[in-house]
C-alpha cells in the first residue's frame, strides 16, 4: 500500500480537485474585473542602439524592451481587447496623502488574486506588470460636476504579480496568482488605454478627458500665468503712465517754448519746419533698468516700419521694426538719433517673448536652401505681373502674392522690401496653398506704391534651432 | 481701554514672486513616442502649488479619488523656507524719495491722457531682506521623460534668472533673481526595492527678496518762496507763513519759470523776459493805451503742462499788487480758439477796495462833443479829468464858459484830477497835483476800476505782471 501523500510530483486529481474548488469559490464569492492586456512597445523608429524601435526583436511584442538605457517602456501597447474575469481582494479604508502631488491615497495598493488557471485559458497569459485592470464595481455615479457626461470608472495598474501564497493547495500545487495594485495614473505608458477608450457609452469623451486631472491642472496653471503676467505684463519697467517734462542740462525744467537746442536752426532741404511747436524742447523719458517700450516720452505720435520716411520734420518719432528689439528715433533735423531701443518683452514663453529664452530655446526662425524661383513685384495700385514672371498675381490691398509654382508644403519663401528683409517678428511669412500653387500675404503695413518686394521661394526650410549635437550633421532627405 | 489696531496691509509680495516663479517654469513639455496611429506628442507639464489645501484636493477629484486619475509629468512649487538674510541688511530707518509726474488720468475714459496729471512725491522706507527657498517637485513616470524636463529647465539658471515681482517703475523690491541651488534627482532609494513610490525629481531654489512696508504718497511739494526768518521781530510766527496757503500742501502753486504775464481785459498773455508790452506802462495799464506783446506767441497749454493739468474754472491766476501782500485772484480757463490766451474770470471780492468815491465818467475836457448836459450834470456827479482847464491865475469868469458854474465860478484843474458838480459849479474832489498816496476809484459807466499810482490813473490789476509778480495755481 502506497504511502498517504496530498503531494504528487504530476497533478493528480486530488489537484484537480482543489483547484475546482476554488474556481468554485471565485464563481461563488469573486467580482468580475475588465483586463486590458499590455501587448508589448509601440511600433517606434529606429533612434539608436538603446532605442532600436521595430526594427530589432530586443524592442518588439511582449517581451520587447522600448529603452535598453534606461531598460523601461514608455510608449505601451494594449490589447483592444477587454477580458472579463473574477477575482478576489480585500478593499481597505484609505485617507488623502497631500505629499507633493496632492492627489495620492494612503492604502491605496490592493492586493488581489486570480484563478491561475482561470486566468491563462482567458487571457492566455498570467497577469503581469503594466496590465490594466479596470474595476467596474467602483464605479461612481455622484462626481461632484454634475456635467460630467459619465459615471467614473476607476482603474488599476499591476505593479507586482506573483503566486499567491494561500493559493497553494494541499497538494502544494500553485492554484492562484496575486497581483499588486495600484491606481491608474494619467501617464505616458497608458495613453494607449487613456486616449483611445471612450469614457462611457453616450460619449465621445477619452477616459483620458473625463477621469484625468491634466486639463484641470493647465487651467490652473493658466491662471496662476495669467495673474503673473497681470502683474508683469512685460520685463522691466513700465513708464507709459508718467509724465515728463523737458528739463535742461543743469536738471532744471526747461521752456517748452523754447527752441530745442538739439536741434538744427536751419533745416535741411525738404524738412520744412512750419510748425513752431515742432522745435519744441524734447522731453527725454524717464530712464531706467528695461524701460524701453519704443514709445516716445508723453505717449507722442511715433510711426512705425522698415525705413524712414522720405520727408520727416524735426521730433518725428519713427520706429524701426526690421531692429532687433525694434529701435525708436526722432529726427533731429539733420539725422535720425537713437532714443531707445525697445527692450520690454512678454515673459511668458512665445511669440512675444523677445529674451534670450526665446532667441534659444524658442527660437522660430529658419533658413532657406535651393532657390526654386524668384520675383521682384513693384507696388502698384493694379499690378500685372509680366509674362515671364513666377508672380501669377498681387494684390495692393491684401498683399496677397500667388505665383506659378506648384504647392508644396514643405516650401519656404523669404521677402525683401525695398532691398530689406523681413526678418524678427515680422518673419511669419507662411506659404499656402492657393488653388494648388504657392502663394503668401505680406503684411500690407510694411509697402506702399513704388516700393519693390522680392522674394525668393526655397524647396528646403531648415529650422534654426537645432540640437548642438546633431548641428551641421547630414539629415535624411525624406524627413 | 480698547487697543488700538494695526492698519492693515497686505501687498501680496511673496504671493506675486511665486506667481511669476509658476511662470518661469511654466510651460516646459516632454515628447511621448509614437502612438498607435504614428503620431508623436508632445505634452505640456502643469506647474501648480504644491501645498493645496485637503478640500480642494477633493474637488478637483471629484470626490472621487480613486477613480480619477493624477496627471503625469506634473510639477509643484512650495516654499520651503524663508529666511531673514542678514548678510543684506542695509541702513534700516533710510527712505528713499522718489518724485513723479503723472499722466493726467481721465476718469471717464479710465485711461491716461498725454498731458500732466498729479505730481507725487514717493518716501519708500527700507525694505527688509529675505531668502526664499523654493522647492519643485517634478514627477515624472520615467526616467526619460525625467531628463527631457531637467535638460530644458536646468540651462536655464546660468547662474541666475531674472524675477520681477511688478512693473511698477517706483517699486525698488521688484527685482530679484532666481537661484538654482541643489538638483535632488529622486525621492526614491535606488535600485527600486519592493515598494513602488512615484519618482519624485526636486530641485531647490533661492530668491533673494526685499519685503517693504507700505509706501507713503504725498502731492508733489514744490518751494514757491523761501522765508529767511519765519519769526517776526516780536519773536511771534510770521504771518507769511501762517497765511501761505502753499505750505499747508492742499494746492500747488506755481511761480512759473521767468515767464510774466500780461491782462488785458479777461485775457492773460505770457512774456518771456524780452518781451514787453507796450507801449510800456510799469505796474499797470495806461487808461488810454492799447497794449500788446512784443514777440514770439507762447502756447499756454505747454506750458502749463509743465507743472500739471489745468482745470477750468477751478485753477486760478493770482496776481500780487503794488502794496507787495494783496492778490487779485481770478479763475482761469484756455482760450477755446486761441491756444496763447488764457481766460482770466477775476473775482470782484479780490479787486482792491475803492478809497474815492466812483466817478461817473472820464472826460476829455477839450472835446468838441461836450455838451451842456455833461458839462452840467445833477448835483454829485464826479468825472476824472485827461486834460487841464483853466488857469489858476486868470480872472475870475475868465475860464472855458463850458465848465463855467450857473454862479459864475470857473472850473480849475489838472489832468488826472477828478472833479465834482454840487448842482452850482464844478470844484476839485481829487487833486492828482498834490495827492501822495495809492488812491483806487471805479468807473461807474464801464464798471472798471483805476489806480492812481502816484503820478498817473492806470488800470487797476490789469497790465503787465513780472516773474515772481503772479502766481499759476492748478
Amino acid at each position: 500500500m502506497p504511502r498517504l501523500s496530498l503531494y504528487k510530483p504530476t497533478k493528480g486529481n486530488d489537484d484537480t480537485f482543489f483547484d475546482k474548488r476554488m474556481h468554485e469559490m471565485f464563481t461563488v464569492g469573486g467580482v468580475d474585473v475588465n483586463i486590458h492586456l499590455y501587448l508589448g512597445p509601440l511600433a517606434q523608429p529606429n533612434i539608436s542602439a538603446t532605442e532600436p524601435g521595430n526594427t530589432s526583436p530586443l524592442s518588439t511584442g511582449i517581451t520587447g524592451i522600448q529603452d535598453l538605457l534606461f531598460l523601461e517602456n514608455r510608449d505601451r501597447k494594449y490589447d483592444t481587447s477587454v477580458y472579463t474575469m473574477r477575482t478576489i481582494y480585500r478593499i481597505n479604508d484609505n485617507d488623502f496623502d497631500l505629499t507633493q502631488f496632492g492627489l495620492f491615497l494612503t492604502g491605496d495598493t490592493m492586493f488581489a488574486t486570480f484563478h491561475y488557471q482561470d486566468m491563462v485559458q482567458i487571457l492566455g497569459r498570467k497577469l503581469m506588470v503594466g496590465d490594466v485592470l479596470e474595476m467596474p464595481n467602483f464605479i461612481d455615479y455622484y462626481p461632484l460636476d454634475q456635467g460630467l457626461p459619465v459615471a467614473l470608472k476607476r482603474f488599476f495598474t499591476v505593479q507586482d504579480a506573483s503566486r499567491s501564497a494561500e493559493g497553494f493547495a494541499p497538494t502544494y500545487w500553485p492554484h492562484l496568482w496575486r497581483v499588486k495594485l495600484q491606481p491608474l495614473v494619467d501617464s505616458q505608458e497608458y495613453k494607449d488605454i487613456i486616449n483611445q477608450i471612450a469614457a462611457g457609452e453616450n460619449t465621445t469623451d477619452t477616459l483620458g478627458q473625463v477621469l484625468s486631472t491634466l486639463d484641470k491642472y493647465i487651467g490652473i496653471n493658466d491662471a496662476v500665468v495669467q495673474r503673473a503676467e497681470q502683474d508683469v505684463p512685460a520685463s522691466g519697467y513700465d513708464t507709459s503712465s508718467i509724465y515728463v517734462a523737458p528739463v535742461q542740462d543743469d536738471g532744471y525744467p526747461a521752456d517748452p517754448n523754447e527752441n530745442d537746442t538739439s536741434a538744427l536752426t536751419t533745416p535741411p532741404t525738404g524738412s520744412a519746419i512750419d510748425d513752431p511747436q515742432a522745435i519744441q524742447n524734447t522731453p527725454y523719458k524717464v530712464g531706467g533698468y528695461l524701460t524701453g517700450d519704443g514709445v516716445p516720452a508723453n505717449g507722442t505720435t511715433v510711426a512705425a516700419g522698415i525705413s524712414f520716411p522720405v520727408s520727416p520734420t524735426v521730433n518725428d518719432y519713427y520706429l524701426r521694426l526690421d531692429y532687433v528689439p525694434n529701435r525708436l528715433f526722432r529726427f533731429d533735423g539733420r539725422r535720425w538719433v537713437k532714443i531707445e531701443d525697445s527692450v520690454r518683452t512678454n515673459l511668458t514663453p512665445g511669440s512675444q517673448n523677445q529674451t534670450q529664452l526665446s532667441g534659444f530655446i524658442n527660437d522660430y526662425d529658419k533658413f532657406y536652401e535651393n532657390s526654386v524661383g524668384s520675383d521682384v513685384i513693384r507696388v502698384a495700385n493694379v499690378y500685372t505681373p509680366p509674362a515671364n514672371a513666377i508672380t501669377s498675381s498681387f494684390s495692393y490691398t491684401s498683399g496677397n502674392v500667388i505665383t506659378k509654382l506648384h504647392y508644396v508644403s514643405s516650401y519656404g519663401v523669404k521677402v525683401k522690401i525695398n532691398n530689406l528683409l523681413i526678418t524678427g517678428a515680422l518673419d511669419n511669412i507662411v506659404i499656402a496653398n492657393a488653388t494648388g500653387n504657392i502663394g503668401f500675404t505680406v503684411s500690407n503695413t510694411l509697402y506702399h506704391i513704388g516700393d519693390t518686394i522680392e522674394y525668393t521661394v526655397y524647396s528646403r526650410v531648415v529650422p534654426q534651432r537645432q540640437s548642438l549635437s546633431q548641428a551641421l550633421r547630414p539629415t535624411a532627405d525624406n524627413q | 481701554m480698547a487697543t488700538a489696531n494695526q492698519q492693515f496691509f497686505y501687498d501680496a509680495q511673496i504671493e506675486r514672486f511665486l506667481a511669476q516663479f509658476v511662470r518661469m517654469v511654466s510651460g516646459f513639455q516632454v515628447e511621448f513616442g509614437f502612438d498607435r496611429n504614428g503620431h508623436q506628442t508632445l505634452q505640456r507639464v502643469p506647474v501648480y502649488w504644491g501645498d493645496g489645501s485637503r478640500q480642494v484636493a477633493q474637488i478637483i477629484t471629484q470626490n472621487a479619488a480613486p477613480n480619477v486619475m493624477n496627471a503625469v509629468p506634473a510639477m509643484t512649487v512650495y516654499i520651503n523656507n524663508i529666511t531673514y538674510d542678514r548678510d543684506r541688511v542695509q541702513q534700516p530707518d533710510f527712505v528713499g524719495k522718489i518724485q513723479i509726474r503723472q499722466k493726467y488720468y481721465n476718469e471717464n475714459t479710465m485711461e491716461y491722457e498725454d498731458k500732466q496729471g498729479n505730481a507725487f512725491t514717493i518716501e519708500r522706507s527700507m525694505p527688509v531682506p529675505y531668502t526664499i527657498e523654493l522647492k519643485v517637485d517634478i514627477w515624472t513616470s520615467n526616467t526619460k521623460q525625467k531628463l527631457q524636463l531637467l535638460e530644458q529647465l536646468i540651462v536655464l539658471f546660468n547662474p541666475a534668472m531674472e524675477i520681477q515681482s511688478t512693473d511698477n517703475y517706483i517699486d525698488w523690491t521688484s527685482l530679484s533673481v532666481v537661484y538654482l541651488e541643489s538638483p535632488n534627482w529622486t525621492s526614491r532609494s535606488v535600485p527600486i526595492g519592493t515598494d513602488n513610490p512615484i519618482d519624485v525629481a526636486t530641485l531647490t531654489f533661492k530668491l533673494p527678496v526685499w519685503i517693504t512696508p507700505p509706501a507713503k504718497v504725498k502731492k508733489l511739494g514744490v518751494i514757491q518762496k523761501i522765508v529767511a526768518s519765519i519769526h517776526d521781530s516780536d519773536g511771534n510766527l510770521s504771518d507769511s507763513v501762517l497765511t501761505d496757503d502753499n505750505l499747508l500742501g492742499t494746492r500747488q502753486y506755481f511761480t512759473p519759470m521767468n515767464y510774466g504775464t500780461l491782462l488785458i481785459g479777461n485775457t492773460l498773455t505770457l512774456l518771456k523776459q524780452q518781451d514787453v508790452e507796450t507801449p510800456r506802462d510799469i505796474g499797470g495799464e495806461d487808461i488810454t493805451g492799447t497794449p500788446v506783446k512784443v514777440g514770439t506767441p507762447d502756447n499756454w497749454a505747454a506750458f502749463v503742462n509743465i507743472y500739471g493739468n489745468l482745470s477750468p474754472g477751478i485753477s486760478e491766476v493770482r496776481l500780487l499788487q503794488p502794496d507787495g501782500v494783496s492778490e487779485v485772484i481770478g479763475t482761469v480757463s484756455y482760450h477755446p480758439t486761441d491756444p496763447t490766451l488764457m481766460l482770466f474770470n477775476v473775482d470782484i471780492d479780490t479787486i482792491p477796495g475803492n478809497t474815492l468815491t466812483p466817478i461817473n465818467a472820464i472826460i476829455n475836457p477839450t472835446s468838441s462833443s461836450l455838451t451842456s448836459s455833461i458839462t452840467h450834470p445833477s448835483a454829485g456827479t464826479r468825472y476824472l479829468i485827461l486834460g487841464d482847464v483853466g488857469s489858476a491865475n486868470a480872472a475870475p469868469s475868465s475860464g472855458p464858459t463850458l465848465w463855467r458854474g450857473t454862479d459864475g465860478v470857473d472850473l480849475v484843474c489838472h489832468a488826472n484830477d477828478i472833479i465834482q458838480y454840487t448842482g452850482v459849479h464844478w470844484f476839485v474832489s481829487f487833486d492828482s497835483q498834490t495827492d501822495t498816496t495809492l488812491q483806487y476809484v471805479s468807473n461807474l459807466t464801464t464798471g472798471t476800476q483805476y489806480k492812481w499810482n502816484l503820478n498817473q490813473w492806470v488800470k487797476s490789476f490789469e497790465g503787465e505782471y513780472k516773474n515772481g509778480g503772479w502766481t499759476l495755481v492748478l
